[in-house]
Order: structure tokens, then sequence, then C-alpha cells
């Protein structure tokens, strides 16, 4: 028989605080609130004007590529694809994590995602707009871009349900809609506390309208729970197909270097890892600028994205030596050849880059020091999606110069037009994200409040167990 | 009778409710299973965040949001097979590779029909939670009162509609009184404008 001083110390199991320092509700509130209700400090205006003139500069590209038309980018014969559908990918890619860490955490009931899920949502909503640039502008001659939806038109033509192009414009299409409405609907009452607490009466105005008349009632509080569930479980789904469907565009093909089962995988796992890094690369500056918010974005909750981070560049790590190994296992000649054009062609040093970044960065991450290092974690983070930039090129740009045919392949440049949309989308994203911390509330505080200890009432947790 | 209480909107106006402020979440829960215990129907409570227990007190159903969504993901999946069968099969039947359109073919149709679904489910419960949650709405009784307008992000308040079929103002303030309200106020609707 074992008294109470022999029982094991069960503390060491205890989940660290979702909000540090024992802060309350309306603390919660006060931090999370003041973001937006305090006056603009100086730094924003300096970066909105900074990433504003870059997408400004994006925008006169874009507009200067329509006009002239797509020989003003470095695509060439055979590299049809070059930076349009690699920056693509890589932004629809990035988008990825933000809807895995607000909807499957949510699902798995990892409450340590409560604080960073709405960033990281934003983050998936504005990806997916500069990823959106890209293929409507890609086809050349933009006004036809109506051919790609099932329009039923006077030439009676209709497009081909069975290419994975066409799969990628439904995909993308449904993402953009389903993330931005589970964005927007998660935040509806915590715009109801903006409008509450507004002291003008143009800020009343809009956040009365987006908060939709949000009471906070019961019935309200019942189906936006249920919503909340049933958007993550979708957002889980579309996420995995997503992926697929883009991975697709290239697996479809007949391509050496292209034409692999491995690729829905593949870019799945790049996606998690490259968009586990952009979140840790917004999250960790808020962190500094708004110092309010280090009880709320924990230490131990960053360190978590780390391992999320470890987990899926150890995961892209296999996919590249499967990669190999399978061109070497396959015994055939085109796929073997493709991969050895990949590390020893012209196009050697975006492998070799983004090799070199993917297999040793994320793996720094097994060392609590380094995952504990803030300022560290921010530059090798940063240096994970510029290794995940170079993956997507070195997937797009050398397999397409490198084809069957030696006497047909080619190389590719980018020209300055390349280069400034490129930014140009750099600076979309980040004028998005400028304009939410500043405009919105960065942080889930219903759910955050919902979870904090003693905010529920004492007697349900028997009654209804694990609840929201 | 509801000279009483403090009044809150337009004293000459019909009576919407009597409200109260509770201090803590376990205060409203009890106030809301003695209501209930005391044959009130008509309540809505207000609160910053969702209640464990809260919606088991007051008896509420489950929500009906997931039948609707399961109704807009079937009613997807027929809209984008037809969507696709139709054109591809009958109208403009495409034929890549001499690859053949019967049923072998129908895996080719099923990511699009995947991302549509997933699309219209979403809208779907959207649009579900804010039409059954009675939005969008520009204005509400309940915004008459002063003190709701400003704390209902922070505090738990709880209204008895005047239409319930035991309303009585002099009793529910005694109610709500004893079971800890606080503020507790006859909330009027407000005056029409230009009046």
């Amino acid at each position: 028989m074992t008294n109470e001083t022999d029982a094991p110390d069960l503390s060491v199991l205890a989940r660290p605080p979702q909000v540090l320092n024992n802060r309350g509700p309306r603390w919660v509130t006060d931090a999370v609130c003041s973001i937006v209700e305090s006056k603009t400090p100086l730094w924003w205006y300096a970066a909105i004007t900074l990433s504003g003139t870059f997408a400004a500069i994006g925008g006169a590209c874009i507009l200067y590529m329509i006009v002239t038309g797509v020989g003003v980018w470095g695509s060439n014969s055979p590299c049809f694809w070059a930076w349009d559908i690699t920056n693509f990918i890589f932004w629809v890619s990035m988008a990825h994590a933000g809807s895995l860490i607000s909807a499957l955490l949510f699902l798995t009931r990892q409450k340590w995602s409560l604080s960073i899920s709405r960033a990281a949502e934003a983050m998936t909503v504005f990806a997916i707009v500069c990823a959106g640039v890209y293929p409507a502008i890609h086809i050349g001659r933009v006004w036809f871009v109506w051919f790609l939806f099932p329009v039923p038109n006077s030439y009676g033509m209709w497009p081909n349900f069975s290419s994975p192009l066409l799969w990628d414009v439904f995909a993308v299409t449904s993402y953009l809609t389903v993330s931005s409405l589970f964005w927007f609907a998660g935040m509806v009452p915590d715009l109801a506390v903006l409008r509450d607490r507004a002291t003008t009466k143009i800020r009343k105005f809009c956040y009365g309208i987006f908060s939709l008349g949000w009471l906070g009632t019961t019935r309200q509080w019942r189906h936006y729970e249920m919503m909340y569930v049933l958007l993550a479980g979708l957002t889980s789904v579309l996420v995995v197909t997503v992926t697929t469907i883009v991975a697709s565009d290239c697996a479809t093909s007949v391509v050496p270097g292209w034409h692999a089962t491995i690729f829905p995988f593949y870019f799945m796992v790049g996606a998690v890892y490259s968009g586990s890094a952009a979140v840790l690369t917004l999250l960790i500056p808020l962190r500094v600028v708004y110092p309010q918010l280090k009880d709320l974005i924990t230490p131990s909750q960053l360190d978590k994205v780390c391992k999320l981070l470890l987990m899926m560049g150890s995961c892209v790590a296999y996919v590249y030596v499967m990669e190999l190994f399978n061109a070497w296992y396959s015994a055939n000649t085109f796929e073997r050849g493709a991969f050895w054009e990949r590390f020893n062609g012209s196009c050697a040093w975006y492998a070799i880059t983004c090799l070199s970044i993917n297999l040793t960065i994320p793996q720094l991450f097994w060392f609590k020091a380094v995952r504990r290092c803030l300022p560290l974690v921010f530059i090798l983070a940063i240096l994970c999606n510029v290794g995940m930039w170079f993956e997507r090129f070195m997937i797009v740009t050398s397999t397409l110069t490198h084809d069957f045919l030696p006497s047909s392949w080619g190389n590719f440049h980018p020209t300055i037009v390349d280069i400034l949309t490129a930014t140009g989308t750099l600076g979309i994203f980040f004028t998005l994200f400028l304009l939410f911390i500043r405009f919105v509330p960065i942080m889930s505080m219903n759910e955050l409040k919902a979870a904090l200890p003693g905010t529920q009432p004492t007697f349900a947790h028997n009654s209804t167990g694990e609840g929201h | 009778m509801s000279h009483y209480l403090p009044v809150a909107g337009c004293k000459d106006e019909p009576l919407y409710a009597i409200g109260a402020r509770f201090e803590s979440p376990d205060a409203l829960v009890h106030a809301v299973e003695t209501l209930r215990k005391n044959g009130y129907s008509s309540y809505e409570c207000f609160t910053p965040y969702p209640l464990h227990g809260l919606p088991e007190a007051m008896r509420l159903k489950k929500s009906i949001l997931s039948f609707l969504v399961l109704g807009g993901g079937i009613t997807a999946v027929l809209i984008a097979l037809s969507m696709e069968l139709i054109p591809s099969t009958l109208i403009y039947p495409l034929i890549v590779d001499g690859k053949p359109l019967n049923l072998s073919a129908l895996p080719q149709y099923i990511p699009i029909t995947v991302a549509l679904t997933l699309m219209i489910g979403a809208i779907t419960a959207v649009a579900g939670m804010i039409l059954l949650g009675g939005m969008p709405r520009l204005n509400n009784p309940m915004f008459a009162w002063d003190l709701f307008c400003a704390e209902s992000y922070r505090g738990f308040f709880l209204a008895v509609e005047a239409n319930d079929r035991k309303f009585s103002a002099a009793s529910l303030k005694e109610l709500l009184h004893d079971l800890g309200g606080h503020e507790i106020t006859a909330i009027h609707q407000e005056a029409p404008e230009g009046r």
C-alpha cells in the first residue's frame, strides 16, 4: 500500500501552460486587441511602404508581361515552365502548413496551436493569393483565362476535365475559398469584440459590418463550434488533395524526373516543411515588436513548430534519397540520366543549394539549444524556405531542360521581369500580412479564453468531458 | 412593472427583455438551470467564449449544421460529376490517346469532384453558421443596453425575453437577484429614428 509521499511526481507530465504568467481572459483580450487599437507604430509604415513598393513593382511587371507577351520572361523551349510555376508551387506549398496547424492540430485537440493558428491561417490565405497570381498570367493570353472554367460558350468548346492542369484550377480555387472562409468565420466572434471596444464611429461601423451582428448567444456558439469542427475536417482533407493535385501536374506527365508516384508525398511533406518555416519566420519577429505576445506565443509552442519542421524536413530528406535510389533502381536510362544531369549539368547548382540546405538545416533542430535560441531559429527558418524555393526551382527547371533528347536540351536564365515579379509576390504577401496585423485580431481570443484554466464552469467537466 | 428596474432603451417602446449580468460561468449555468426548472423557456445567454455545459443546461439540441453540410456535400458531388461527365462524354467528347470514355475513365473525374465537394461543403458550413445564428443582423434590441454593448466581450449576460409565457418583471427581478445577477435591467426597444 502506498501512501501519499510515495506517489510519483506527476507534475512532469503536465502540459506547458497555454498562456504564461497565469494571465486571465481579460488580459488576453487586452493584449490582443491592443495591437489593433493602439496608435500605428512607425515601423509599420516603414514596412508597408517597402513591401508595398515591391508589390507595386511586381504588379507593373505583370502588366508589362500582359501587354508585351510571355517573351519578357526567361521561359523558353524546352523550359516552358520556369519561375511562374516554381513560384506557384512554392507559394501554394507554403500555404499548407497554415491549414495543417490550424485544422489538423485543432481536430487532434493539440491546444498548443491555439494562439498561433489565426496567424498561420492568415499566412495560408495570403500565400494562396500570391500563388494565384501565376496560373492566370502564365497562360500568356490572359484574356482567354475563362477557357479554364467550364463556361458554356458560342464555340461549343469545353475544358479537358481529365487534365491535371484543370484539376489545379479547381483545387486552387477551392483551397482559396475554403481557407478564406475558415479564416474569416473563425474571426467573427473576435471582430465582434473589436466592435464592442471600438471608440470611433468608423471602427464601430466597419467591425460591426464584418462581425455580422455576432452577440455570443449560446445558440450562436453551438453552431459556431460545429462549423469550426466541420471546416477543420474539410480543410484537413483539402490540404492533402490540393498538394496531391499540384504534384499531379508533374507526376502525370512522362518527363523523366517528374513521372514518379512519390510526388504527392514529396510535395506534401515539402509543403508542411516550408510552411512551418514560414510560420516561424513570421511569428518570431511578431513577438519582438509586440512584447505582450511573449506570454501568448510561448517558447514551448515555437519549440513544437520546430519539431514539426524537423519531422517534415526529415521526410523531405527521405524523399530526396528515395528519388535517387528509385532512379538508379529503375534501371531506366532516361530516369538515371535525368538525375545525373540534375547534379552534373548546367543546373547543378540549384540541386546542390537545395540539398545542402534541406538535408542539413532542419537536422539542427534535433538540439534543444538550437530550438530555444529564437534568433537562430528565425535565420534557420528563412534558410529552410530558401532551400525549398530551390527545390521547386530544381524540380521544375532542371527537369524540363533535360528530357529524353539531348538535342532538345536547353537552359534557363531568369530575366529582370521574372525576378521583379517574384519579389512582387513577396511584397504582396508581406503587405497583406502587415494589414492583417494592424486591422484584425491576430489570435483567436475566444478559443484561447475558452481553454484557459478556470474559465469554464467547474461542474461541467464531469458531465461533458473534454469539450472544445 | 418594469419601472422598478433601471431601464435601457426607450421607456415608451415595448419591453424586450430583462437582462442581468453574472459574475462567473458557474453562476450563469446555475441561473439557467434554475430558470428552466421554474418553467422559463424564452431566454438567451451571452458569453464571450463558448461555455462547456451551458448548451446542455439550456437543453439545446445538437446543431443541425453537420446534416446541412452533408446535404451540401452530396449536392456538390452530383453537380461536379454532371458538370464533368455531361460535356466530356456527351457534348464535347475529348478523346486523348484513344483512352476510353466509359466507366474506367471515372478516376480522372475524382480530383475535381473532391475539390468542389470540399468547397461547397465549407460554403454550406459558414452560410449555415451565419443563418442559423440569426445573422447577418445590423441591429439587435440588446444593443439598447449600454452596459451589454460595452461589456459583452468579457461579461456573462442573461436575458429573459418578454414574450416568455411565465414572464413577470417583478418575480424575475427577485429570482435573478437571488441567483447572483447584477445590474438587472429592463431592456426596452429603441425609439425608431426620426421620432
